[in-house]
């Protein structure tokens, strides 16, 4: 099972310090401060009607995202699904399919190539994601920031025991004479 | 990397933080384990502190001091000798002129410290001789502060706010603690997990409210038909303690005629309640072995505050919710030292420690330790009413320390009039703002992070900041430059640091005594009353249900309800009510410099509408509109959310193009003085040229920021 990043919208206040966490943690541009430009976090808060919440990936088992992707720049790994940035090529076949609005497609500013003869800085698409902050040492940003602890990190682990949880609670809603 | 302990300069919930420091520059935060958050921050608290860096995305600090000798002319840049005998001298010369009544001073509720609250009224009461000193209290828990104190003695937080998670239910009324307090709002999330109810009074349907087992949206205004309703209830249905209203309580009697009426069908036309509710909530709120009400500024903000506070209080001990723990009266404080200026004397009608300026023996005191012949035993004035005074020809100089009220304050039009006919204006601060650029002097000062401080959280918690970083340019701390401006006045005033300005506090008021530098260190916590050094400090108020007024009973207070000042008719047919969001502070000079939280929001805000209303005015979401009042006119974006209610609409206080306080009115609760931002009349219009719009909003958002600049860096 892959793993994902969750938010229980009965403690979200809606307040977008996971936002911010997540923008700086997979900052667009290495040199600048956040500015509305290259603010782009990968999970969105939603206010709406009587739900407050994060949206983020699902890692789906069978993720869409990665099957509509023509270069197979989508893969699986680490329990997660990941993009290999080299192979995007910003077509946004994955953010038509992904069904949680999860996938966008950024320009990002690629680094100076150094065995090119003009070593500049070019524009490149780069389809990004929740990445489960894979590579950040102190894990997920969002729910290190989180002030009401509302994101958790769901893996194999957390789903067997909510599973056995809801089993025993479903068991004892029987009555014990119950006869099907 | 260093790591440096202080307190987050925003909301009053008195965070503990550690700033990550770098060769003289902070690069981070991260939660320190402090009583009241347990190492947990919010978006304030993480992302707040760029503004230390000068990043000059809204205004630049100040770094020097300026002075514009005549009015209309521009700044010019000169030394502290200069400044400090331009501005004491021509005080000087009012005070000779006019008497010392003729001037007023501000303390500050933000990032600059209770040591520096209490030179600021030392400066007034010692060195000009006037009362005349207030802080944003008034325009924010000024009613808390006049209600409690009658009803129970104290103006403050009966009870802690680590105790909020552990009671067992939670009233909420008029207050957004997602908002305003999002280390708040999680003790209520944490008191629900454990089994608490919740019960929300809003007439917008906030975060809280999506948690709450009952939710109450009453019309904006009802108020205090709701609270009466409330007593009413407890009373007729027996839900009320007669033990203990007999034994702690006074004024049952006339509480209960006072209520007799407000029955919850009288009041279901008013409130726009069911009735059912209503008892529904009483039951509830009576039934709980512990509970706590919190209120903001939807209690507030109205021209009649003072009277729902004393109405809610009375909620509190009729139910026998007070003097243990878990329990009790809840206003949380907006800005982070809001408490504490009120702690340290910076209002108008108290001492430092809450000695009324009317008590003689206090005053003797006093004096004799500042070396004075007498103290002013007249109230002084408030801040709102500053324009009337100054229309009156009675103030002709304001002395303005960390506030902008251009930006703040209600009716900002008819007030900046009112400002320029003064003789003289002096702004200390640590950013140009919109009142420092019709100032005659501005005194440049260090931020909360570049000096050391006490701040009180507001549950009356003392918590020490450390110094992270050396300011940069030629600035002072605020009490430096009060002590400064006193010795060139004549009254010679000099310490060396701010602990010892904080002994002589403590020397003199015995609710702080005990409440040393030592016992605050590093993540020490002291709630004031700590009267000897031995005392560790009070979480909860009024032990053995001795109260502190002067009969040591609790009083009780029921009153006829009063509909809002102003009306809504057919050219303003829908009410403004001002509110908070959560990455903006105050007038935002601070968080409008700090990169993330300028980026999550900026010019020209919003004004929240009800999809309905929208519909009815031709608005579209997203689209800019103008918003008038009877007072003024201003641009500001649409958000159609379906969380407001019909009839209303909200805005944001901070923004400069989109600010809501061109729009509001100076009606004043008659004791507490606080403005009725809550309700203004309004009308909403669409623009249909929206490229005009945008342009628009886009230059002269640029020409602001552009004169600001110019100006600071002259």
């Amino acid at each position: 099972m892959n793993r994902f990043v969750i938010t229980e919208p009965s403690k979200c206040i809606g307040c977008r310090t996971c936002e911010v966490a997540c923008a700086m943690a997979h900052p667009l541009d290495e040199d600048t401060a956040l500015t509305p430009q290259n603010f782009s976090p990968r999970l969105t808060v939603q206010r709406i009607g009587s739900i407050t919440t994060a949206v983020m990936c699902r890692q789906c088992d069978d993720a869409p995202c990665a099957k509509a992707c023509p270069v197979n720049a989508i893969v699986f790994a680490h329990d997660s699904v990941q993009v290999v940035q080299s192979r995007c090529i910003g077509c946004k076949s994955c953010v038509v399919a992904c069904p949680y609005g999860a996938m966008n497609v950024v320009n990002v500013t690629a680094p100076a190539q150094p065995q090119t003869f003009f070593a500049s800085r070019r524009a490149k698409s780069e389809a990004q994601k929740c990445d489960l902050c894979i590579d950040r040492a102190d894990g997920q940003a969002c729910i290190t920031a989180c002030p009401t602890n509302a994101i958790r990190l769901v893996d194999q682990s957390v789903m067997t025991a909510t599973l056995q949880r809801r089993r025993e609670l479903a068991a004892q809603s029987l009555d014990s004479k119950t006869q099907f | 990397m260093k790591k440096v302990i202080t307190v987050c300069p925003y909301c009053g919930s008195g965070c503990k933080i550690n700033l990550l420091v770098k060769d003289n520059k902070v690069v981070g935060a991260e939660g320190a384990n402090g009583v009241t958050n347990e190492g947990a921050l919010c978006l304030k608290g993480y992302y707040g502190w760029d503004f230390l860096n000068d990043t000059k995305l809204l205004t630049p600090r100040l770094r020097q001091p300026l002075l514009r000798r005549q009015r209309g002319a521009e700044f010019e840049a000169v030394s502290w000798d200069e400044a400090i005998s331009f501005a004491a001298g021509r005080l000087k010369e009012i005070k000779a002129k006019y008497g010392p009544d003729s001037i007023m001073v501000t303390g500050s509720s933000r990032g600059t410290g209770n040591e520096s609250n209490y030179i600021a009224q030392k400066f007034a009461r010692a060195v000009i001789g006037t009362n005349n000193i207030d802080c944003c209290a008034r325009v924010c828990h000024g009613p808390s502060v006049a209600g409690l104190m009658v009803t129970l003695g104290n103006g403050a937080m009966s009870n802690s706010i680590p105790e909020i998670e552990d009671t067992k239910c939670i009233l909420v009324f008029g207050y957004n603690a997602a908002d305003s307090h999002p280390i708040v709002a999680n003790r209520i999330i944490k008191a629900k997990e454990k089994g608490a109810k919740i019960i929300v009074c809003d007439p917008r349907y906030i975060e809280t409210a999506r948690l709450a087992d009952l939710y109450l949206p009453l019309k904006n205004g009802s108020n205090m038909a709701l609270v009466n309703a409330f007593a009413n209830v407890l009373i007729n249905e027996n839900l009320y303690k007669p033990d203990f209203v007999a034994n702690y309580a006074e004024g049952f009697e006339e509480y209960k005629a006072a209520v007799a009426k407000y029955t919850p069908e009288y009041v279901a036309d008013i409130t726009g309640l069911d009735p059912d509710l209503i008892r529904e909530a009483m039951r509830m709120y009576a039934a709980a072995p512990t509970a706590t009400i919190l209120w903001g500024m939807g209690v507030t903000q109205w021209g009649q505050a003072v009277d729902v506070v004393k109405g809610l209080s009375s909620l509190a001990t009729v139910t026998g919710n007070l003097g243990r723990p878990n329990v009790g009266v809840g206003p949380v404080r907006g800005q982070n030292n809001v408490q504490g200026a009120c702690d340290m004397g910076a209002l108008p009608n108290t001492l430092p420690g809450y000695y009324p300026v009317s008590d003689a023996q206090a005053r003797d005191r006093f004096a004799k330790a500042w070396g004075i012949a007498a103290l002013p035993a007249e109230n002084g004035i408030g801040i709102t009413e500053v324009p009337h005074k100054i229309h009156e020809g009675r103030l002709k100089a304001y002395y303005i320390f960390g506030e902008d009220p251009l930006q703040t304050d209600p009716d900002v039009n008819a007030l900046r009039a009112e400002l320029e006919k003064l003789e003289l204006i002096i702004v200390q601060d640590i950013f140009m703002t919109k009142t420092a650029m019709i100032a005659d002097v501005i005194f440049p000062a260090t931020s909360w992070g570049e000096h050391e401080n006490v701040f009180s959280s507001a549950d009356r918690g003392f918590q020490r900041c450390y110094k992270a970083v050396e300011a940069q340019g030629d600035v002072k701390d605020d009490w430096e430059i009060h002590s400064l401006m006193a010795t060139a006045m004549g009254y010679p005033m000099k310490y060396n640091n701010a602990q010892e300005i904080w002994d002589e506090l403590r020397g003199l008021c015995h609710l702080y005594t005990g409440a040393t530098y030592e016992k605050m260190a590093d993540l020490g916590y002291v709630q004031w009353p700590c009267p000897t050094e031995d005392h560790p400090g009070t979480p909860w108020l009024y032990k053995g249900f001795t109260f502190d007024t002067p009969s040591g009973k609790a009083r009780l207070f029921g009153t006829e309800w009063r509909p809002p000042l102003e009306k809504v008719d057919a050219d303003y047919p829908l009410g403004l009510c001002t509110v908070r969001e959560v990455g903006h502070y105050s007038c935002r000079s601070m968080t409008g410099n700090c990169s993330a939280l300028q980026t999550l929001a900026d010019e020209p805000g919003f004004v929240q509408i009800h999809p309905d209303d929208a519909r009815t005015y031709g608005i579209k979401d997203q689209s800019l509109v103008w918003i008038s009042s009877r007072r003024g006119k201003v641009i500001t974006r649409a958000n159609i959310n379906e969380r407001v209610n019909k009839g209303a609409v909200y805005m944001t206080y901070q923004w400069w193009i989109g600010a809501c306080n061109a729009l509001t009115a100076d009606h004043l609760d008659p004791i507490s003085k606080t403005p009725e931002y809550k309700f203004s009349a309004v009308k909403v219009e669409p623009i249909a040229d929206q490229n005009w719009a945008e342009n628009h909003v886009k230059q002269t958002y640029g020409k602001m920021k552009a004169d600001m600049r110019k100006a600071a860096l002259a």
